[in-house]
């Protein structure tokens, strides 16, 4: 086993994988940004290194300053996380060339699975369905007819390396097809480097299911159940849960055989998720992708397996096999993650910033959250808008229901603009409660993102203002006289206050 | 610990349209006004208590405690003051009040003017598309702000000229800030 990881992430996951690490007896090192010089993963590594930068580029994705202080601090091996590095072929071979142990699989998978063509063909050969796609475009040729004609419209274009949305264009008519194929492959082109796009064909009612993998360097390969992440808006996941109401018994026993085959077929080793569409009105499901890294969800499945994930990643990663089969893989009751998302969702999900006057996180029986903040924090522009994953486990997906319910009801959070509220509006949804929702939820529902009628909580919350207002601010003020012809109030004196 | 907030005028008579002080500025919502008077006839819904207020800690610009609805049902709150904003908390909702904005004394209420063009979120520039001088058609993309991995795109109100780029490439900005002045379109 290692004796020392460097940790080359940030907020929540950087936490959380220390976490393990410490419980493992391996020494930690965390690096860090200037705007994170007093984040808590900092605090809580026995050693912390700086990145002397600010932006993303000159921190957390600079690899050869990665490897430099892996190098200097002795750490035999690097936990990336997710986003930033963790999915980068060059920085783990460079890891690997530099003698570091890159906790995720080989650089030559990560290689295969970042790219959408190869992986669906390896998909394919493993006997996986795959959502069907044209070959690759090419401008001025035409053998993207035959998908035409099979499948028509609308469509998807697809780049090969896209993510994130990026270099995705949904295509309605035949009349938008050539400007969408061309700006898609632009848009991928100055992204990734890549500019090489297809067609795929759309389900507009799909649900996103993806089931979390294991498997060691001796080709044991097992699978840990589903994750149901179809609550997504802008193509990013916001509320997840298992086991999904949408599978039953067969359904999840062929998914996730066809999850470990494609795994094996892609010589993957340590943990990994492959993403299916489920056709809800047919049953049949898609493979999308595999992520090569550890997923921002995860903890759904550590809380209904018992299990750490995490842990066997940096297990696998030393070396060590499987203990467990596919037979030991028992899941119990329900788990639902909200993810605490500093941003408005009154205002088309716009980024929110400002410093944590309050973030006083619920706990009890059954309440988990895997947090990168802290009370006093700024919350700064650089890096992404998750604060937090609130994730709560219960008997059955009532239980669970209720539990977050309560857990996001007394969650203060001040100072910086969340989605709570609209997570409470979400998980209280009739679609939601009925389990049968898909990937189209949040922009079916326009009164999850619209301020709603909280009746007497908003004439609760205008009465406290003016009571606390009174007491807050000095009295004398109030005597003032403005002299002005008309009756004023006395605080207007005070100038206009200027809000986020 | 706790103590009964007692003798507060406003407990006793809560504050009218009219005399209140404080504007609910977030959530952007119909008026607390209006709200305020339906809910008060709401047979099926009863005025909560007396005294709903319960504070369990009170600072100079920090509240905290429990606000009592009817039938029973408490909910925790906390009141932030900084300078002249407050920040409501209760039962999971998010409140901002703020002074009225004033417009006597010159202080004109906010113009709505397209020569100025305002930051809208917190972030940093990306790219400028424009520069001084340049003609811009309405639509037409001035430039670009990264703000926690996404691009707003900030684009021209109207068609005009460029009079000024207030930023550059990796400028830090916030909401409010003016990053593009257009050259004022001419009385005819």
């Amino acid at each position: 086993m290692f004796s020392k990881v460097l940790v080359a992430n940030r907020g929540e996951i950087a936490v959380r994988v220390l976490q393990t690490l410490q419980a493992m007896g391996i020494a930690t090192v965390a690096v860090y940004s200037d705007p994170d010089k007093n984040a808590p993963h900092v605090t809580l590594a026995d050693q912390a290194y700086s990145l002397n930068g600010v932006s993303a580029e000159e921190t957390y994705l600079d690899s050869k300053k990665l490897i430099a202080l892996a190098k200097e601090s002795g750490a035999e091996a690097i936990h990336p996380g997710y986003g930033f590095l963790s999915e980068n072929p060059s920085f783990c071979a460079d890891c690997t060339a530099a003698g570091l142990v890159f906790i995720g699989p080989n650089s030559d998978t990560i290689s295969l699975l970042g790219d959408k063509i190869r992986s669906k063909e390896t998909a394919i050969r493993a006997g996986v369905p795959v959502v069907p796609s044209s070959p690759l475009w090419e401008p001025g040729e035409t053998h993207h007819q035959g998908f035409l004609s099979q499948w028509g419209f609308p469509l998807l274009v697809k780049a090969t390396a896209g993510g994130g949305g990026r270099g995705m264009r949904l295509v309605e008519r035949e009349a938008e097809l050539l400007p969408a194929l061309e700006s898609a492959s632009r848009e991928a082109a100055s992204a990734f480097g890549d500019g090489r796009v297809f067609l795929e064909r759309f389900f507009p009612a799909a649900r996103h299911v993806e089931f979390q993998v294991l498997a060691d360097a001796s080709g044991n390969t097992i699978h840990l159940m589903e994750r149901e992440c179809s609550v997504q808006r802008r193509y990013q996941k916001v509320i997840e849960e298992t086991p999904s109401p949408a599978l039953d018994r067969k359904l999840r026993e062929s998914m996730g055989e066809s999850a470990v085959a494609l795994a094996k077929s892609a010589g993957y080793t340590n943990a990994g998720t492959v993403e299916f569409l489920v056709d809800p009105t047919t049953g049949q499901y898609y493979f999308l992708e595999m992520n090569a890294r550890i997923q921002v969800e995860h903890p759904i499945t550590e809380e209904t397996l018992r299990m750490d994930l995490v842990q066997w990643q940096v297990r696998i990663a030393a070396g060590e096999n499987l203990t467990l089969s596919q037979n030991d893989i028992r899941s119990s009751g329900h788990a639902l993650e909200c993810r605490i998302y500093a941003e408005d969702a009154y205002d088309n999900f716009a980024p929110s910033t400002g410093t944590l006057l309050s973030w006083q996180p619920p706990h009890g029986m059954g309440l988990r959250l895997d947090s990168g903040v802290s009370q006093g924090q700024e919350v700064t522009p650089y890096y992404d808008s998750m604060l937090a994953k609130l994730v709560s486990w219960g008997a059955d997906r009532q239980a669970s229901i209720n539990r977050m319910s309560k857990a996001l009801e007394n969650f203060p959070v001040v100072g910086v603009t969340t989605n709570i509220p609209f997570l409470m509006r979400a998980i209280h949804h009739p679609a939601f409660t009925s389990g049968n929702y898909d990937t189209r939820f949040v922009a079916m529902y326009g009164e999850l993102t619209a301020p709603g009628d909280n009746g007497r909580i908003d004439a609760a919350a205008m009465e406290l203002a003016e009571d606390f207002w009174q007491a807050s601010v000095p009295k004398r003020a109030g005597t003032r006289t403005t002299g002005q012809d008309r009756p004023q109030g006395p605080w207007e004196s005070l100038g206009r206050a200027s809000f986020p | 610990m706790s103590q009964q907030l007692d003798n507060s005028q406003a407990q006793d008579n809560p504050p009218t349209k009219n005399e209140r002080l404080l504007k609910q500025v977030y959530p952007p919502t119909r008026s607390v006004d209006d709200l305020a008077s339906s809910q008060d006839t709401d047979p099926a819904n009863p005025p909560a208590a007396e005294h709903p207020i319960q504070l369990l800690k009170q600072e100079q610009d920090y509240w905290e405690g429990l606000y009592r609805l009817a039938q029973g049902k408490t909910l925790r709150f906390q009141a932030h003051r900084v300078g002249q904003q407050v920040h409501i908390w209760i039962g999971g909702e998010l409140y901002h009040f703020a002074l009225p904005v004033s417009s006597s004394r010159g202080r004109t209420t906010q113009r709505i003017s397209t020569d100025e063009i305002l930051c809208s979120v917190p972030g940093v520039v990306l790219t400028v598309d424009v520069a001084d001088g340049d003609s811009v058609v309405e639509g037409q993309t001035l430039l670009v702000i990264e703000s926690m991995k996404t691009e707003q795109v900030v684009k021209s109100p109207r068609d005009g000229t460029v009079q000024r780029v207030a930023v550059q490439p990796g400028d830090r900005v916030d909401r409010g800030m003016r990053l593009v002045a257009l050259a004022p379109l001419e009385k005819t």
